[in-house]
């Protein structure tokens, strides 16, 4: 895009040399149509090349332009579609037929970092998507668009409105911080930003995967950049605005299969009269079926998305302007407890301020509006779902304390989930401002100086109201009693918090591009700096009148410390902020098209890092060769063929500025309890002493990335397969070194001790045909893969970072980051079915605890104990590859839309069970062993209360594979012939959609795509699915 | 428009020349001043600030309590108790001699000794001037730095009595870049360093401190004598606690109950007294010996013990347990033996009306509980087991008259006389009259000397350190005491890994 601008730019420059030039002028007719279609083309861009001539083909595509007598090259372009030139004088032809542009398209420019490049020049890795796709599939965030989408990404997608995916680009190299650098029209952004972007005012969305596209990027560049670019209006077009709208009603897939209330009975009558108590329901018969509380908290969700645009421009000027609002409920609690809105704005300005200067002003203003449930935690309303006594009533009919039933079984923790729900208050609400000031100056014919000031502003105002609560008359965790008063001691509590940040990244750059003969060039040069600051008050108080989210404010509440209560009022603040410096170049050069060769470099500096190290050098270099240009090669059946490699470092700023500290008062919380003070007498003093060590040689994490691919068109450029190999090693992940003790106790400042490598494959193929004029056939497949293993931590390997605490009647962790082993794989205890009998105890590996019908652990180790040395390898988070596939096909006014997404060999672990006593249990424990060879199947042991043989150990009993193919989207469209259409509207298209229409897995959860950290994916606490969408949409140009 | 761009050329000149010079560096060096932090550079501009960080020299202190029952475990004083034999591992396996490199208490104690050392360092690094290179004066600066200077020596004495030879450093506080630089000093090094520290403090510090636990000239030249008799300087040993005696400061209480209640801390004959109250709550099982309370105390509990209210004690764990071998070992009429262990059945039977119940310790059960540190009721807070408000007595005055009875009898001019004289103060206290003094000398009178220790100082955590430093450990522990490696314990086995530093014989 932007190399179109000072393509433009440069032609205008070139006219005012030449004004006057041409006296004689002839009025050329034309009309422009869809080749495929026929269909007329409306809004067609018509320009006389070299000059600023230009027009916009009328409603029946028909369009005239003045050109000189002796004839001129028109340049017909039109949205999503290949722009022609043709050269044309009096007698020509003045049919112009117009294709479809898809990836196939040799003549795409794509946006990399700091400019564009013509696709075929592209000597780097990188996916692209368009804003056909982004459009078909309505999507809320736009990750959503890249899953399966995009060969090299990994996108694990979440069921709570809104949320944050997990996008991986290419393998994992570290446990924290892998989101990649998003950069939204140049300027930086982060994937929490793509929450605020409309993906309707997306035009296309690049992946920069290898270290020759994400170098120039440096630090920000060792996860992947995704280049999102925006639409914009074109010069001299005629105002089109376009609206779309789409209505859908969400509801959950699948329900987890639950004891119901007689079963559940039974089996906790087995679980406490095998441990030796008493018969807990006495008459079975009256239990009936109870209640599922899973039926209880689902509920239907509405989801309505609408959007409106409007582009065009004079010879000066152009403009995209947009409104957007997007509210999706959420399946769980629904639309009043579980809910994310956006509100937007987009205006994407540019003008000519003189033949040579040009300014271009993007700018987005939003609203974002949440309320959350508790999810995939410990308490989560599903966990309680699932987990929750069947027997008790709907409704509480016996006393006044709630609304919902209670038990009076379950005396803590886990709670009626709709009692959970009735008693969940929070609203968050953020406004954000971003976008950029450019201005574009033209020095010389082939040298511009482009001045970027890109800004991001956000301010968040939460609050989260948490009300006195009735579990029930026996319930430990009650905070109000029956009869609405409060519990002693117990306070209800409102919460605030108000957030704000402001980012900035001043950028300054030449892009200067020579062509000899057969020789190309480009070079750009440039200056970042960038800026981050933001901060956070928060205030919390105690007694909100009538306990009533109604008064839910800290104005309204009355709470006030006392010598007993201290916590009645408290408030807080804190502030940060990051600097970075940064001095980028690259350039590129090709020979005819034919050898192409890019070399870019980048030096970071970065306020985080240790004194010793405060820059670090990013390069990379590639090489490519398109064979087909050559003239050896001549194939009818290749019409593109190009071989690329490149090589490069990138880096990861996952550190933070580093001082030497000094703390006082009393009792340290942190790791190594380094606590202060004293007391002489029984008068305690504080103290004062070193607290944090600085490790002045912190640096960034060091990514080496090397990447060998191909593109190639073949069959009349019907297919199209683009492939690459990758293989990268990090270094420098923050460990805490292994320090000699006689240092003390001041935590250890972490050091650049870890390392990683991935090593994987990307391929798109995609085909298209249109074997007639009414029928356009579109299909793609991506598949991605990538394997990863950490291959070093601290010096002797000791360090870990365990992840995946979850709670079933004991803490567990179940994922760990370890030297030798997958990054967040699951770590526990092969089973090996059950013990049968006493006297297989007695021959087995000494396990305490056990019996028969007990679960038998594998000795890992051979030492004849089951013990924590027996803990191994059990399950892995993160697919072996994924894989996508698209089709689109449109016969003559309908056209048909299909998205399936698959993912396999990712684990999943099932961490919602409680296995409390009287916890509710999932119906496969109907086939729990009840006695000698009535099972072997080590997920049902022996039911009891009492487990002295720790059958709820992380064990591979709850490891389940998770691999899945969903049919992610189904579209089916009509547009209204042109006939119909009346005077003014261009296109009238009318669809109905179902999104996760159906999800093929033996997982049997909810839902098998569980995000998070590196460290939290895959683990299942009770995870909000994601829900099966059915929509009406509507799309109308005019 | 021209006014724009040539506006807009010399902006952009402007930055390019301002980012290729020295200040484009400047834009990302890190000033924690704009986070508000306090750094190191900040810091001991004031009194105040030398007073605080002086304070936190003492924190440690409270953190390496486990010397005391590992003194009483290893010796034939106390047994690990606990559940089952992997209960409390790292202190049974003390108690069985089967312990190893690999002992979390041990571990705690040799890092918890080196940060006292390194905040000892610090603070003495800028004594004459501050980190800033300005001096600050004030009134009792001196003094103030004898406390940091006997607790150095304090922390080095502690690990050269239970490790031998250690790195010595008394310079600086290491940064991360000393890691792995140390070797093990000569353990002779080690306590000449210690005489220094004390002797340096001893002229600096006041006689008397206002504030209850801090430390005075008289403490410090306790220690230093005690210091002389683990080298068996027993003249300079003689001459340094007799000028404690001389001092006439402290007397021996007639109730030897009553120095372990609440009411008898700091008291009378208290010369050093490790400070523990339960007024910080703390909750942190990360660092459970780190806080304000003493976590030593829970240890000596009654598992389970349940009674009336007005049963003074609370429950524990039950993991240091007074044997029958020390009990045997008082004679009739010595009113320490009730005040030092508390046999529950019998305690149970003399006050029915307390209505008694507990569970037996499962495992190494003597029946017997360390009554001096046995946690009372309402002398703990927050998470009860790290909160116990009880000061460890580490240097008693009748400790300081049975040293000095010790070293004047084995003196090169040995004063039996002196030595009788200060025994027997102590026993008539035991005692409650002069009918059990004793009047052996020689050999015999030595041997008196030693086994008064064990019975006055019983459960306070002398006993192991007295039997080996007297060479009586082998003959008294049996064979399960090696000699030529069990006289020390050993050096943690992390500290071996990464400092590649030598093990003690025999580990």
């Amino acid at each position: 895009m932007k190399l179109k601008l000072r393509i433009l730019l440069s032609t205008a420059f070139v006219l005012c040399l030449m004004v006057g030039a041409y006296a004689q002028n002839i009025q050329f007719k034309g009309k422009v149509n869809n080749k495929a279609t026929g269909e007329n083309l409306a809004g067609a861009t018509i320009i006389v090349k070299g000059t600023k001539q230009s027009t916009v083909s009328d409603q029946n595509g028909q369009f005239v332009i003045s050109i000189p007598t002796k004839g001129a090259s028109l340049v017909i372009s039109f949205v999503g579609m290949t722009s022609i030139e043709r050269f044309v004088n009096a007698s020509s032809k003045t049919d112009f037929l117009l294709e479809l542009s898809n990836s196939n398209n040799l003549d795409e420019v794509i946006v990399v970092g700091y400019g564009s490049q013509k696709i075929t020049k592209v000597s780097g890795a990188i996916s692209t998507i368009k804003s056909a796709d982004i459009e078909k599939i309505n999507a809320v965030r736009t990750e959503e668009a890249l899953q399966g989408r995009a060969a090299g990404v990994n996108v694990i997608q979440g069921g709570s409105p809104g949320s944050k995916p997990t996008v991986l680009i290419r393998g994992i190299p570290s446990f924290t911080g892998t989101d990649p650098t998003v950069i939204i029209d140049g300027v930086q952004q982060s994937l929490v930003d793509l929450n605020s972007i409309n993906p309707a005012d997306i035009e296309t969305i690049n992946v920069l995967k290898d270290a020759a596209t994400t170098a120039i990027y440096g630090v920000k560049g060792g996860n992947g950049v995704i280049v999102v670019t925006t639409k914009s209006g074109r010069r001299n077009q005629k105002a089109e605005f376009s609206f779309s709208s789409n209505y859908g009603i969400q509801q959950v897939t699948n329900m987890i299969g639950t004891l119901n209330a007689s079963e559940y009975g039974a089996m906790i009558n087995e679980g406490s009269t095998t441990a030796g108590g008493p018969v807990i329901f006495p008459n079975l018969s009256t239990l009936g079926v109870g209640n599922n509380w899973q039926k209880e908290v689902f509920k239907d969700a509405p989801v309505q998305i609408y959007s409106l645009n409007a582009k065009g421009g004079s010879d000066k000027m152009t403009y995209l302007l947009s409104a957007g609002y997007l509210n999706q409920s959420g399946i769980v609690g629904g639309a009043g407890k579980s809910n994310f809105s956006r509100g937007n704005f987009t205006a994407n300005l540019s003008f000519d301020l003189s033949a040579k200067l040009k300014l271009i002003i993007n700018a987005s203003a939003l609203t974002l509006e949440s309320k959350g449930i508790a999810e995939n935690s410990f308490n989560s309303v599903l966990g309680s779902a699932l987990n929750f006594d069947p027997t008790v009533s709907l409704l509480n009919t016996t006393n006044n304390g709630s609304k919902y039933g209670y038990s009076n079984l379950l005396l803590s923790e886990i709670f009626n989930p709709l009692t959970v729900l009735e008693n969940t208050y929070n609203k968050n609400l953020g406004t954000k401002l971003y976008g950029k000031f450019e201005l574009q100056y033209n020095v010389a014919k082939n040298l511009s100086l482009i001045s970027r000031f890109g800004y991001t502003k956000y301010d968040g105002n939460a609050k989260t109201f948490t009300p006195l609560t009735f579990y029930g008359p026996l319930n430990v965790d009650n905070s109000m009693n029956a009869d609405g008063s409060a519990v002693a001691g117990k306070h209800n509590r409102i919460a605030h918090e108000k957030t704000s940040n402001f980012n900035y990244t001043f950028e300054n750059y030449f892009d200067y591009n020579l062509k000899r003969n057969e020789h190309s060039f480009n070079l750009i040069g440039g200056i970042a700096a960038s800026k981050l600051t933001g901060n956070a008050a928060g205030a919390t108080r105690q007694d909100v009148p009538f306990n009533s989210w109604e008064f839910a404010d800290f104005t309204a509440a009355t709470g006030a410390n006392t010598a007993t209560n201290t916590d009645a009022l408290s408030g807080y603040y804190y502030q940060y902020f990051r600097k970075n410096i940064s001095y980028f170049g690259r350039l590129n050069y090709d020979y005819n098209e034919k050898y192409l060769a890019s070399v870019s470099a980048r030096r970071d500096g970065s306020i985080a890092f240790g004194n010793e190290n405060q820059f670090g050098n990013f390069y990379a270099t590639s090489l490519g060769w398109v064979v087909s240009n050559e003239k050896f090669f001549q194939s009818k059946m290749v019409n593109f063929f190009k071989i690329r490699g490149s090589y490069g470092t990138t880096g990861n700023e996952n550190v933070n500025p580093q001082f030497v500290g000094i703390i006082t008062g009393g009792p340290s919380y942190g790791p190594t309890a380094n606590s202060n003070g004293y007391s002489f007498g029984e008068v305690f003093t504080p103290g004062s002493t070193i607290g944090s060590a600085a490790n002045n040689a912190l640096r960034w994490e060091k990514q080496v990335q090397s990447n060998i691919g191909f593109d190639l068109t073949f069959m009349n450029n019907r297919f199209t397969i683009n492939a690459d190999y990758f293989n990268k090693s990090v270094d420098g992940l923050l460990f805490t070194p292994s320090a000699s003790l006689y240092l003390g106790t001041v935590p250890i400042p972490q050091a650049n001790i870890g390392t990683t490598k991935s090593s994987g494959f990307d391929l798109t193929i995609n085909y298209r045909n249109s074997p007639n004029k009414k029928v356009q056939f579109n299909s793609s497949l991506t598949f991605t893969k990538a394997t990863n293993e950490v291959t070093s931590t601290n010096s002797d390997g000791t360090a870990k970072i365990l992840g995946g605490y979850y709670f079933n009647g004991q803490s567990q962790s179940v994922t760990v980051f370890e030297k030798g082993f997958t990054p967040g794989y699951f770590y526990g205890f092969k089973t090996n079915g059950l013990f049968q009998n006493a006297a297989e105890v007695t021959a087995s590996p000494k396990q305490a605890g056990a019996q028969a019908g007990d679960i038998k652990y594998v000795d890992i180790n051979g030492d004849n104990v089951i013990d924590a040395l027996d803990k191994t390898k059990i399950g892995d988070p993160f697919a072996k590859f994924t894989l996508g596939w698209n089709v689109n096909v449109q016969v003559g006014n309908f056209d048909f839309v299909s998205f399936v997404y698959a993912s396999v060999g990712n684990d999943i672990y099932r961490a919602f069970e409680r296995n409390a006593n009287y916890t509710n249990k999932p119906r496969e424990i109907l086939a729990r062993w009840t006695g000698e060879n009535s099972t072997n199947d080590a997920r049902f042991p022996r039911y009891s209360f009492v487990d002295n043989n720790n059958n709820a150990r992380v064990s591979d009993r709850y490891v389940e594979d998770g691999s899945f193919v969903k049919i992610k989207n189904l579209q089916i469209g009509y547009s209204l012939p042109a006939s119909l259409t009346k005077k003014g509207l261009d296109k009238v298209r009318f669809y109905l959609q179902v999104k996760n229409a159906y999800t093929f897995t033996k997982y049997t959860g909810y839902d098998p795509e569980i995000p998070g950290g590196i460290l939290e994916t895959g683990v299942d606490r009770g995870a909000y699915p994601q829900p099966r969408t059915f929509a009406l949409g509507l799309d109308i140009k005019f | 428009m021209n006014i724009i761009m040539k506006n807009y050329f010399k902006l952009l000149i402007l930055i390019v020349t301002f980012c290729s010079l020295e200040s484009c560096t400047k834009f990302v060096d890190y000033n924690p001043h704009e986070e508000f932090k306090i750094t190191d550079q900040d810091y001991l501009k004031s009194e105040s600030d030398y007073r605080s960080m002086a304070v936190s020299v003492y924190t440690p202190l409270q953190w390496i309590n486990q010397v005391v029952p590992i003194g009483e475990i290893a010796s034939d004083n106390a047994v690990a108790g606990g559940e089952n034999a992997s209960d409390v591992l790292s202190l049974q396996q003390i108690d069985d001699y089967t312990h190893n490199a690999v002992n979390g208490q041990l571990t705690e104690i040799w890092q918890s000794a080196y940060e006292g050392i390194n905040r000892a360092n610090y603070i003495n690094q800028y004594k004459a001037v501050n980190p800033a290179g300005v001096a600050v004066n004030f009134a009792g600066k001196d003094a103030l730095f004898g406390e940091t200077l006997f607790l150095r020596g304090y922390y080095y004495f502690t690990l050269v009595k239970m490790f031998g030879d250690v790195p010595l450093f008394t310079d600086k506080r290491l940064s991360l870049s000393e890691s792995k630089s140390l070797k093990r000093a000569p353990k002779a090094d080690v306590y000449k360093q210690i005489e220094t520290d004390l002797i340096a403090a001893i002229a600096a510090l006041p006689a008397v401190q206002n504030e209850k636990g801090r430390i005075t000239k008289l403490a410090a030249q306790a220690l230093l004598g005690k210091v002389y008799m683990y080298q068996n300087k027993f003249e300079l040993a003689a001459t340094t606690l007799e000028t404690v005696i001389t001092s006439n400061a402290f007397s021996l209480v007639s109730n030897f109950g009553s120095i372990f209640l609440l009411s008898g801390e700091n008291g009378p004959e208290s010369v050093f007294e490790i400070q523990y109250s339960n007024t910080s709550p703390y909750y942190n099982w990360g660092g459970a010996t780190r806080g304000q309370g003493n976590y030593a105390i829970q240890q000596c509990g009654i598992r389970g013990l349940n009674g009336s209210a007005d049963m003074p004690y609370a429950a524990g764990w039950s993991t240091n347990l007074p044997t029958a071998n020390l009990a045997n070992a008082y004679e009739a009429g010595d009113q320490r033996k009730a005040v030092t262990i508390l046999d529950i059945e019998a305690y149970k039977a003399a006050n029915p009306s307390y209505n008694v119940t507990y569970q037996v310790a499962p495992y190494k059960n003597t029946g017997l509980y360390n009554q001096k540190y046995l946690p009372r009721k309402g002398q703990t807070s927050g998470q009860i087991e790290l909160n116990y408000l009880n000061n460890f007595r580490i240097i008693r005055y009748s400790d300081v008259l049975l040293m000095a009875a010790e070293a004047n009898v084995k003196a090169a001019t040995a004063n039996e006389t002196k030595a009788k004289t200060y025994l027997n103060l102590v026993r008539r206290r035991a005692f409650g009259n002069n009918s059990r003094d004793i009047t052996s000398s020689g050999t015999t009178l030595y041997n008196d000397i030693l086994n008064e220790r064990r019975l006055e100082l019983a459960m306070e955590g002398d006993r192991f350190f007295d039997l080996v430093r007297t060479g009586k450990a082998s003959a008294t522990l049996g064979s399960k005491f090696v000699v030529g490696k069990h006289e020390l314990f050993p050096i943690p086995q992390t500290e071996i890994d990464i400092s590649g530093i030598p093990q003690n014989a025999g580990y």
